[in-house]
């Protein structure tokens, strides 16, 4: 009799690990919420995680669009549709949170790998690209989802048994219910800062200086690097783009250097705004050879010396994101006009 | 392969659960299965160090084998100092170096060997068996038992530590006995509650304890940092490596294998022998059977006993990990035990909240020892728990803390789980597996951590007294 009741303990405690495992298992392989897997249900998958190394490759891989911009949080506020409206492209804003140039162009790659033709690749430049150590350090402590960005979607059944996964699955089936709302547009445009009537000069101006607001001078005299110093200077990340560019020619690039605010840029005339220079330099000779767009907001001006543009020193505010759109889009029409004018002479 | 992995839990387990009760008429054949999925266990790890493994399992059972035959006990002397040697030699070979460049001020080479897991496991349990044929109280096993004795998958990488005659004579019993439903529904549950024990508290406590730890690197902690350190730690340790312990007893239990007790709610201990009579049971009694006794014990006057504990003490320190912070933390439980002793032995008594108090101060500052990678760190961390840096901020992570207090004040040990208070209700067995369906997705989020106790193996001791800082 006693054993009878451990027998049934047994057999109950079985069947229901068996059924959560394999339940859940499949709950999560059909819902599929990264749209990763071969055989889950033909649903419509929108963005329901703000996760966006998560979430970007099935973006990337949908074939809905033929330009892309990426890059870091600073990039994040350019709106696509803006862009679809002025240049006839079909934009996907897949920049990311504090991403790294390698993490960048991990989507980059994927993106190029589903698109035959890219129309246009916006890349928003930040310090990032500049960092020495980007090729021992490539990822955040926030962890890559490397498993989503190769070809292979079967050995990405592996990694999607977890909570996190399941919430999200849950999330996608509340979605088709009607009971949990899309979180971020389907082309990756989400407006993360607060809304502008929340916006408090003063409590911007503190995280902008983390204290009393302070002139930014300039050093003098100004450091000058020697030709060898600029030699030995290693950007692997630039060399990744160059790369990038290189197997996109037919694509029109945009190297765009973001607009943070002056307080989190190097100080003109020190060391680092002179190694920052030589970065600049190297893209720009990318640039130059690929005929690609080149805009350099990551300098004083008065757009970047303006507390009350911005909500912390690296995150402009809506309407700069607006006035940025418009000037890549008069950048690009000035260079398709002029190939047009170059193509008539 | 890790006990709290999906690989584990999902595929390896049942399979091999599987295969050995497809086997389990044939008791030759059930063994070969556990023997052959302890290699795939081990060499899953570092598939190198297999060679060594089976190495020191087959050279000491020829040895004994030698000894049988020729009555000679240099064969057990050569066996012993074999299995000393390895474990030296992968262990402390470089702890050795460092100590003496050190004292010479001489630079010296390195060997930088990689450390097999779990050897110092399975050297201890091949030289007790080695010992105790020298003492006559052990027989010759034939090699398939005597291999799995070492071998077996639950207990191989960290215990609980294992005598000959405790497990081998169960290899011969059907698995099919009585109270086979019993036992597999306790191990089900003992392995529930190690691996929540594992992935809700005292990984999340890492989360906490180790920015501290590495923080008093650099500077010195905030009062309620270093608390929040030295207590987190504390529960993180025991938290670690008792789940651990549950997950082991829990799987031997599926192959109708009963393995020893390893923690007593140790943290309840109103002195420190006590602590130590609860806290890794089946070291402290290696130790004291192999070691303490041989030294003296306390039967031959009192320096005599201060020299066995003291003796005893430092190489269990040496034993958690090849530096001098585990050595000072063995000779600070040494002094301790010594002292708790004498104080007993004179008549003395404590009130029992005052007494666990005193004990459990007297194992905190242990741990900060123990834990901290340097004397330097280690002093500083001890410095701001006495308010060397103010008496500034709280303690962090208060709830985890609380929750892991009372997890290891009032969670029975695996044997009392398993022998008195688990009852074959339905609704534990739908809590228990709703639980481990819970702790499967929660490893499924990433790489999992692996247990505490792995990392003191292959910590190797870089700082010395005085050249920590």
């Amino acid at each position: 009799m006693h054993d009878a009741a451990w027998r049934r303990f047994v057999t109950l405690f079985v069947t229901t690990f068996l059924g959560g495992v394999v339940g859940l298992g499949a709950f999560v392989v059909l819902m599929d919420p990264y749209d990763v897997v071969p055989f889950s249900l033909p649903i419509e998958r929108r963005l329901v995680s703000i996760s966006q190394r998560h979430m970007y490759p099935q973006v990337a891989r949908s074939g809905r669009f033929d330009s892309v911009i990426v890059g870091t949080s600073t990039s994040r506020l350019l709106d696509p549709e803006v862009f679809n409206a002025a240049l006839g492209v079909r934009l996907a804003n897949l920049a990311m949170d504090s991403a790294t140039a390698w993490e960048q162009l991990q989507i980059l790659s994927v993106f190029g790998a589903s698109v035959a033709k890219p129309k246009m690749v916006i890349v928003g430049l930040d310090r990032v690209w500049c960092e020495p150590a980007a090729d021992r350090e490539r990822i955040t402590f926030r962890g890559f989802p490397e498993w989503m960005y190769d070809a292979n979607r079967w050995n990405d059944l592996l990694y999607l048994f977890n909570l996190s996964t399941v919430e999200i699955a849950g999330r996608l089936l509340g979605y088709h219910l009607g009971l949990y709302p899309e979180r971020v547009r389907y082309d990756g445009f989400e407006v993360f800062v607060p809304h502008e009537e929340q916006y408090d000069l003063e409590r911007a101006r503190h995280n902008i200086w983390q204290g009393p607001s302070r002139s930014v001078s300039a050093q003098e005299p100004p450091v000058r690097l020697s030709e060898q110093e600029e030699r030995a200077l290693r950007f692997p990340a630039v060399t990744w783009l160059q790369d990038a560019v290189s197997a996109m020619p037919d694509t029109h690039w945009i190297f765009a250097w973001m607009p943070v605010h002056v307080a989190a840029q190097p100080q003109p005339g020190s060391h680092a705004a002179a190694v920052e220079n030589a970065c600049k330099a190297r893209v720009a000779s990318i640039a130059e050879r690929h005929s690609a767009t080149l805009l350099d907001w990551r300098v004083p001006s008065s757009l970047t010396s303006e507390d009350a543009n911005y909500w912390d020193p690296l995150h402009y505010r809506l309407p700069i994101a607006y006035r940025l759109v418009d000037e890549i889009v008069a950048a690009a029409r000035g260079r398709a006009e002029r190939r047009a004018a170059g193509g008539s002479r | 392969m890790l006990f709290q992995s999906q690989g584990f839990t999902l595929l390896f387990l049942p399979l091999v659960l599987a295969m050995y009760y497809v086997a389990v008429g044939n008791a030759a054949a059930r063994q070969w299965v556990l023997i052959a999925a302890s290699l795939l266990f081990y060499g899953w790890w570092d598939a190198r160090f297999l060679p060594l493994l089976v190495g020191q399992i087959g050279a000491t059972w020829m040895l004994a084998g030698l000894h049988e035959r020729t009555g000679r006990r240099g064969w057990l002397v050569a066996g012993v100092v074999l299995n000393l040697a390895s474990l030296g030699t992968f262990k402390y070979l470089d702890f050795f170096l460092a100590s003496i460049e050190a004292a010479l001020g001489q630079p010296l080479p390195r060997a930088h060997f990689v450390l097999p897991i779990g050897i110092s496991f399975f050297s201890f349990q091949l030289i007790s068996y080695l010992v105790d044929r020298m003492r006559n109280d052990a027989p010759i096993y034939p090699l398939r038992p005597f291999a799995l004795f070492v071998l077996l998958f639950p207990h191989l990488i960290a215990g609980p530590i294992v005598r000959h005659n405790e497990l081998v004579p169960q290899f011969a019993l059907d698995p099919l006995r009585e109270g086979l439903w019993k036992r597999a529904g306790a191990g089900l549950v003992l392995f529930t509650i190690g691996f929540a024990k594992k992935v809700l508290l005292a990984d999340p406590l890492a989360g906490i304890v180790d920015p501290l730890f590495a923080q008093a690197q650099t500077a010195p902690l905030t009062f309620g940092g270093a608390w929040t350190a030295a207590l987190g730690f504390s529960l993180q340790l025991f938290l670690d490596f008792s789940a651990y312990t549950e997950m082991a007893i829990g799987i031997a239990l599926l192959f109708g294998l009963v393995l020893p007790e390893n923690f007593r709610r140790p943290y309840l201990a109103t002195n420190l022998r006590e602590f130590w009579r609860r806290w890794h049971i089946s070291l402290s009694l290696f130790l004291r059977d192999y070691l303490y006794i041989p030294l003296g014990g306390s039967k031959k006057g009192r320096a005599r006993f201060v020299f066995a504990t003291m003796g005893t003490m430092t190489v269990c320190g040496l034993w958690h990990g090849a530096g001098w912070t585990f050595v000072v933390w063995g000779l600070w439980h040494g002094v301790g035990l010594a002292a708790c002793r004498m104080w007993q032995s004179a008549g003395l008594r404590l009130p029992a909240l005052a007494g666990w108090a005193v004990t459990m101060a007297f194992v905190l500052v242990g741990w900060v020892i123990f834990r901290a990678p340097d004397f330097a760190t280690a002093g500083s961390i001890l410095a701001s728990m006495g308010g060397a840096a103010g008496f500034s901020e709280p303690l962090q992570g208060l709830g985890l803390l609380a929750a892991g207090a009372a997890v290891s004040a009032l969670l029975p040990s695996a044997h009392e789980i398993k022998d008195r208070w688990l009852t074959p209700q339905p609704a534990w067995a739908v809590a228990a597996a709703a639980l481990a369906v819970y702790c499967v997705l929660d490893v499924g989020k990433g790489a999992p951590t692996s247990f505490i106790y792995f990392q003191f193996w292959s910590r190797t001791c870089t700082m010395l007294p005085g050249a920590g800082s």
